[in-house]
C-alpha cells in the first residue's frame, strides 16, 4: 500500500471515526466532562489570583493611608502643633524604620497566574518591611486552614495533570481491542489499511477533540478575563504552556496506542494504564519528593530556634546599657520634640535596632542554608523530572503561572536585599540622632519588584516540553513498531 | 461453601499476578513509608526534646537582668510529634512546631514544613495513611471489579447456582475473598506500625497509643470494607467486566482526588478565611480598643504611655495593658480557629457521600495530627506566655524603678527565672481526639452500612433475576 492511498484512508476513518464518536456519545460526553472540569478549574485558579491581588491592594491601600498620616503627623510635630507619643513619633527614624512606616514588599501576581495556584497559597507574597531580623518577618505567612492546604486546590493544573490523561485514558484504553472484541478489526483490515494508519486516525480524531477543548477553552477565557496577558511576552509564554499541554497529551494517547498494540482484551488494556497513570502521576512524584527531601534534607528548624535565642541572648546582653539606659520624655516630654534638626533617639529603641541587625548577621548563614536547600531539591527535581511526565508538566505550568518555587525564591532575594537598603537608609539618621523630615519620609528606600525574565519561564517550559516530546515519540515509535507486526488473526 | 469461593478467588489473585504485582507495589509503599516515617520521627522527637530542655536552661540561666527584657528575649516552645504521626502526618507538614512565646503579643506557630518543600510537596506525602486512603481502594476495585461479572461473563455463575449456592454465601466468599488479600498486605504493616508507635510513644503513653491503633484498626476497617462491598455491589449490577472497572476508577478517581479538592474550594467559599492584613487590622482595633478602656479605667489616663505616667508605675501599666490584650487576643484567635473547624466539620459530613473525607478526618483526629490537637498546643504555648508575661509584671509591679529616670535599671535574678514553671505540654488523650472525631467513625459507619445494603441487594436481585430467566 503506497503512502498516498494510506492517507485516503486516514481521512476516511477520521470522519468514519467522527461519526462513531459522535453516535455513541462517548466523545461530546468526555469532551463536555472535560470543559466543566476545566471551567471549574480556571474559575478556581482566577478566583485564588482574585484573593492574592485583592490583598496586595488591600496593603497598597493601607500602605498609602499609613504614608498620608505619618506626613500629617510628622508636619504637626515638626511645626510643634502636636506633641509626640514615644512609640509613633514619625520624627524619630527608628520608630520610623521599625513598622511606623507601614511599608511592604510585595510579590504581583503574574498575568497568567489563574494557569496554576501552586505555592500560591502557601508561600505569602508581602512581608511588612521593619529592621526585625528576617528569621522573624520572613517566616511570616498568609493565613490559611492547614487542612486546606493539606487538599490542594482544584484548579487547571490539576486538571490538565490528573484529569486530562484520565480522559484521554477513558476514550482510548479500547482502541483497536473494541475493534478486536466486536470482530470488526478483521473487516476493516480486509481493506487496504495498516494497523498504524488505523491507530493514528483514531487518536488523531479524540487528541483534536479533547486538546481543543483543554487549550482553547482557557485561551479564550483569559484573553477576555485578563486583558493584561494580551502582550507579547505574555501570548508567548500562553504559547509555551499550550505546546506543555500538547506533549503531555501525547505522551499519554502514545501509552494508549502502546497497550492497545499487546492485544489484551479492553479490560486488561484499562488495568494496564490505570496503573501507568497511578505510577506516573500518583506514586513517582510522592518518591520523588521523598527522595529529594532525604537527599537534600532542610536544615532542622529547630537548630534555627535555638540558635536565634542564642544570639538574641547575647544581643541583649551586649546592648544592656541601652536597654536599661534612661526614658527621660517620661518626665520630661519635650524630650521628644525636634530641636534643629535633631530628635534624641530613645536609647532603647536604638537597641532594638542594633539586636536586630546583629541577630541577622549571626544568623545569615543558617537562614541562606534554607534557601540553598529549596534550591537544591528544585536541581534534582530539574533533574529527576523526567521520571513523571507529570512532574515535568506540573513545574511547567507553575513556572508559566509564576507560582513556582524559583520565581518566591528569587523575591526573597530581593526582599532580602531590600531589608539590607531599608537599613542602610535608616542606620546613619539613628546614629546621628537626625530627625525625620518630609523629604526624608518621602525618599526613603521604594520597593521594586524586578519581574523574573520571562525568557527563563519560556526556555524552562519548552526544555520541559522537549523532554515530553522525546517520551511521546519513544512511546510512539514503539506503538508504531508492534502496529507493524500487529497479526489480526 | 464461602470459604470454597473465597479459596477460588484468592487463588485466581495469585495465580493472575493481581495480587503479588498490585499488593507488591503496595508494600514497598508502606514499607518506606514507615522505615522513613519512623526515622523521621525519632530524630525530630529527640531534636525537639533537647531543644525545648535547652531553652528551659537557658531561661533559667540567663543572669540578673530586667523582668521586661527577659520577657522580651522570651522563650521558644516546641510542639511534640504525636507517635501516631509516623502513620498520617495529617497538618502537620502544613503547620508549624515551634513558637517563641515573647512579651506583649500571642505568636502563632511558625516554620511550617511544607514552606522549605519544593512544589512537589503539593503531590502528596507518602506515609501510611496515604497509601490506605489513595490506593487500597484501586487495589480493592483491581481484584474485584470482575468478582461477579467475570463469573457471569464465563457462565460460571449459573454453575454456582446449579449448585444452590445462597446469594448471602455467595456474597460473603467473595468479601471474604478480597478481604483476605488485602490482609496479607495490610496487617503485617498494621503490626509493624503498632510496634513502632509503642516503641517511640513514652512509657505512660503506650496504652493509649495501642487504644488509638485500636480505632484507627476499626476506621480503616470500615472505609476498606465500604469499598470492598461497593466493588462487589457494582460488579454485580452492572452487565460486563469492562462496564463495572470503568465505573469503578471514576468512582474511585472522583472520591480520591476530585471530591477533596473541590469540597475543600467549596467549603472555604461558605466560611471564608480573613486575610492576613484583615485579620491583623482587626487584631490591633481590637487590642486598640480594650487597652484604651484599660488605660482609662485601671490608671486614669486618656493616652497609652501618657508621659503624666510616673516610671515607678511602669510595670502596673504593662500588666494592664497585657491583661486588656489577653481578651482581643482571645476573641479573633477563637474567631479564626473556629473558622477552620467549621470548615473541617463541614467537610466531615460531606464524608456521608465521599467515605475518604471522613476517613481523613477521623485518622488525622485519631493519630493526634489534626486541627483540634494543634489548636490545643497553640492555646497551652499561649497559657505558658501568659504565665511568664504575669510573673514578669507582678515582679515589676513589686519593684518599681527606684532611680527615677533610670528606667529599667532593676535587675532581677535567678529567684524569679524559676517561678516560671518548665512547659510540661501533655499530648491531648484518646478522649480528647474521639470527642472531636466520632462523627467521622459514625459517618464511616453509615457509609459501610450503606454499602453492605447495597451489596446485599445487588446480590439479591442477581440471584432473583437469574432464577427467574
Amino acid at each position: 500500500m503506497n503512502p498516498p492511498d494510506q492517507l485516503r484512508m486516514f481521512w476516511l476513518l477520521v470522519r468514519h471515526e467522527i461519526r462513531v464518536l459522535v453516535t455513541e456519545r462517548s466523545l461530546p460526553l468526555v469532551c463536555g466532562l472535560l470543559a466543566v472540569m476545566i471551567g471549574y478549574g480556571l474559575m478556581v485558579g482566577l478566583k485564588q489570583t482574585h484573593i492574592r491581588e485583592q490583598m496586595v491592594a488591600d496593603v497598597l491601600a493601607h500602605q498609602h493611608q499609613t504614608a498620608a498620616s505619618n506626613i500629617l503627623k510628622l508636619k504637626d510635630v515638626l511645626s510643634g502643633a502636636e506633641t509626640p507619643v514615644p512609640f509613633s513619633n514619625p520624627a524619630n527614624p527608628a520608630a520610623m524604620a521599625g513598622g511606623l512606616a507601614g511599608r511592604f514588599v510585595i510579590l504581583p501576581s503574574t498575568p497568567l497566574a489563574p494557569l496554576a495556584v501552586a505555592q500560591s497559597d502557601l508561600l505569602p507574597n508581602y512581608y511588612q518591611m521593619t529592621y526585625r531580623s528576617k528569621v522573624q518577618f520572613m517566616y511570616d505567612s498568609e493565613i490559611e486552614n492547614p487542612w486546606n492546604l493539606l487538599s490542594g486546590h482544584f484548579d487547571l493544573a490539576f486538571v490538565i495533570v490528573y484529569m486530562l490523561p484520565l480522559m484521554i485514558l477513558a476514550i482510548s484504553y479500547n482502541l483497536l481491542s473494541a475493534e478486536q472484541e466486536g470482530g470488526t478489526l478483521r473487516m476493516l483490515c480486509s481493506q487496504p489499511l495498516t494497523v498504524t494508519t488505523l491507530i493514528l486516525a483514531k487518536v488523531f480524531v479524540r487528541a483534536i477533540a479533547l486538546l481543543g477543548c483543554a487549550i482553547l477553552t482557557p485561551l479564550a477565557t483569559l484573553l477576555v478575563l485578563r486583558p493584561e496577558m494580551r502582550t507579547l511576552e505574555h501570548l508567548n509564554l500562553i504559547m509555551c504552556w499550550c505546546v506543555l499541554v500538547i506533549a503531555y497529551a501525547l505522551i499519554w494517547f502514545a501509552l494508549a496506542a502502546l497497550v492497545n498494540t499487546i492485544r489484551r482484551s479492553s479490560s486488561a488494556n484499562a488495568l494496564i494504564l490505570i496503573a501507568a497513570w497511578t505510577v506516573w502521576v500518583l506514586v513517582v512524584p510522592v518518591a520523588l519528593n521523598l527522595f529529594v527531601s532525604l537527599a537534600q534534607p532542610a536544615p532542622s528548624r529547630t537548630e534555627l530556634a535555638t540558635q536565634t535565642r542564642i544570639v538574641t541572648a547575647e544581643a541583649l546582653k551586649r546592648y544592656e546599657d541601652l536597654y536599661s539606659a534612661d526614658y527621660r520624655y517620661a518626665v520630661d516630654p519635650k524630650s521628644l520634640l525636634v530641636k534643629e534638626g535633631h530628635i534624641e533617639i530613645p536609647a532603647r529603641m536604638m537597641a532594638f535596632f542594633l539586636a536586630k541587625r546583629d541577630v541577622d548577621e549571626s544568623i545569615e548563614k543558617l537562614l541562606m542554608r534554607f534557601d540553598r536547600q529549596v534550591l537544591a531539591q528544585q536541581q534534582l527535581i530539574d533533574r529527576f523530572g523526567f521520571l513523571s511526565p507529570a512532574i515535568v508538566a506540573h513545574e511547567g505550568m507553575a513556572s508559566i503561572a509564576g507560582n513556582g518555587s524559583r520565581r518566591h525564591l528569587a523575591f526573597k532575594d530581593q526582599v532580602d536585599r531590600f531589608h539590607g537598603d531599608w537599613r542602610r537608609y535608616f542606620w546613619p539618621r539613628i546614629a546621628d540622632s537626625h530627625a525625620m523630615t518630609v523629604q526624608d519620609v518621602e525618599s526613603m528606600p521604594q520597593w521594586r519588584w524586578v519581574e523574573v525574565a520571562a525568557s527563563e519561564a519560556s526556555g524552562d517550559a519548552w526544555s520541559r516540553a522537549g523532554v515530553m516530546f522525546v517520551l511521546a515519540v519513544v512511546l510512539g515509535a514503539s506503538g508504531v513498531a508492534r502496529a507493524r507486526r500487529y497479526s489480526i488473526v | 461453601m464461602i470459604a470454597l469461593i473465597a479459596e477460588k478467588d484468592l487463588r485466581e489473585f495469585v495465580r493472575d499476578g493481581r495480587l503479588v504485582w498490585a499488593g507488591g507495589l503496595i508494600i514497598v509503599l508502606l514499607t518506606t513509608a514507615l522505615c522513613l516515617g519512623w526515622s523521621r520521627q525519632t530524630h525530630i522527637q529527640s531534636e525537639r526534646a533537647a531543644g525545648q530542655a535547652l531553652d528551659y536552661e537557658a531561661w533559667l540561666a540567663q543572669g540578673d537582668r530586667h523582668p521586661h527584657d527577659a520577657a522580651e528575649q522570651g522563650m521558644h516552645v516546641f510542639k511534640p510529634e504525636p507517635p501516631l504521626a509516623v502513620l498520617d502526618p495529617g497538618i502537620e507538614p502544613f503547620v508549624g512546631s515551634t513558637i517563641w512565646l515573647q512579651a506583649h503579643r500571642q505568636s502563632e506557630i511558625k516554620f511550617r514544613p511544607a514552606q522549605d518543600a519544593t512544589g512537589l510537596q503539593r503531590f502528596g506525602d507518602l506515609s501510611v495513611a496515604w497509601v490506605l486512603q489513595t490506593l487500597a481502594p484501586l487495589l480493592i476495585i483491581i481484584l474485584g471489579f470482575n468478582a461477579v461479572s467475570g463469573e457471569r461473563e464465563s457462565g460460571t455463575l449459573r454453575q454456582l447456582m446449579s449448585q444452590g449456592v445462597a446469594a448471602k454465601s455467595f456474597l460473603y466468599g467473595k468479601a471474604i475473598a478480597i478481604v483476605s488479600g488485602i490482609a496479607l498486605l495490610v496487617i503485617p504493616a498494621g503490626f509493624a506500625i503498632a510496634v513502632l508507635a509503642f516503641f517511640i510513644a513514652p512509657v505512660d503513653a503506650r496504652s493509649d497509643v495501642v487504644w488509638r491503633i485500636l480505632f484507627l484498626g476499626v476506621g480503616y476497617s470500615l472505609y476498606l470494607g465500604f469499598w470492598i462491598l461497593l466493588v462487589l455491589a457494582v460488579s454485580a449490577l452492572v452487565r460486563s467486566s469492562r462496564a463495572a472497572l470503568l465505573l469503578l476508577l471514576a468512582v474511585w478517581i472522583f472520591s480520591s482526588l476530585v471530591a477533596p479538592r473541590a469540597v475543600s474550594d467549596l467549603v472555604a467559599a461558605v466560611y471564608p478565611t480573613p486575610s492576613r492584613l484583615q485579620f491583623n487590622e482587626q487584631l490591633e482595633s481590637d487590642m486598640d480598643h480594650a487597652s484604651t478602656d484599660a488605660w482609662r479605667h485601671d490608671l486614669g489616663l486618656s493616652t497609652k504611655w501618657d508621659p503624666a505616667l510616673p516610671l515607678s508605675k511602669w510595670g502596673r501599666a504593662l500588666q494592664v495593658d497585657d491583661h486588656a490584650g489577653y481578651g482581643a487576643f482571645d476573641k479573633n484567635f477563637v474567631s479564626l480557629w473556629d473558622t477552620f473547624e467549621h470548615q473541617q466539620n463541614t467537610q466531615q459530613w460531606i464524608g456521608l457521600l465521599i467515605p475518604v473525607v471522613a476517613l481523613r478526618s477521623f485518622s488525622m483526629g485519631v493519630a493526634g495530627t489534626d486541627f483540634a490537637q494543634h489548636r490545643d498546643f497553640s492555646m497551652a504555648a499561649e497559657a505558658q506566655r501568659r504565665i511568664i508575661q504575669d510573673i514578669v509584671s507582678d515582679d515589676l509591679v513589686q519593684h518599681a524603678d527606684p532611680l527615677g529616670n533610670a528606667h529599667f535599671s532593676y535587675k532581677a535574678g535567678a529567684a524569679l527565672w524559676a517561678k516560671v514553671p518548665r512547659f510540661d505540654y501533655r499530648l491531648p488523650s484518646l478522649s480528647f481526639a474521639l470527642a472531636h472525631s466520632w462523627p467521622s467513625l459514625l459517618v464511616l459507619g453509615l457509609a459501610f452500612l450503606a454499602s453492605a445494603g447495597c451489596a446485599t441487594v445487588a446480590f439479591s436481585r442477581l440471584f432473583a433475576r437469574s432464577e427467574l430467566s
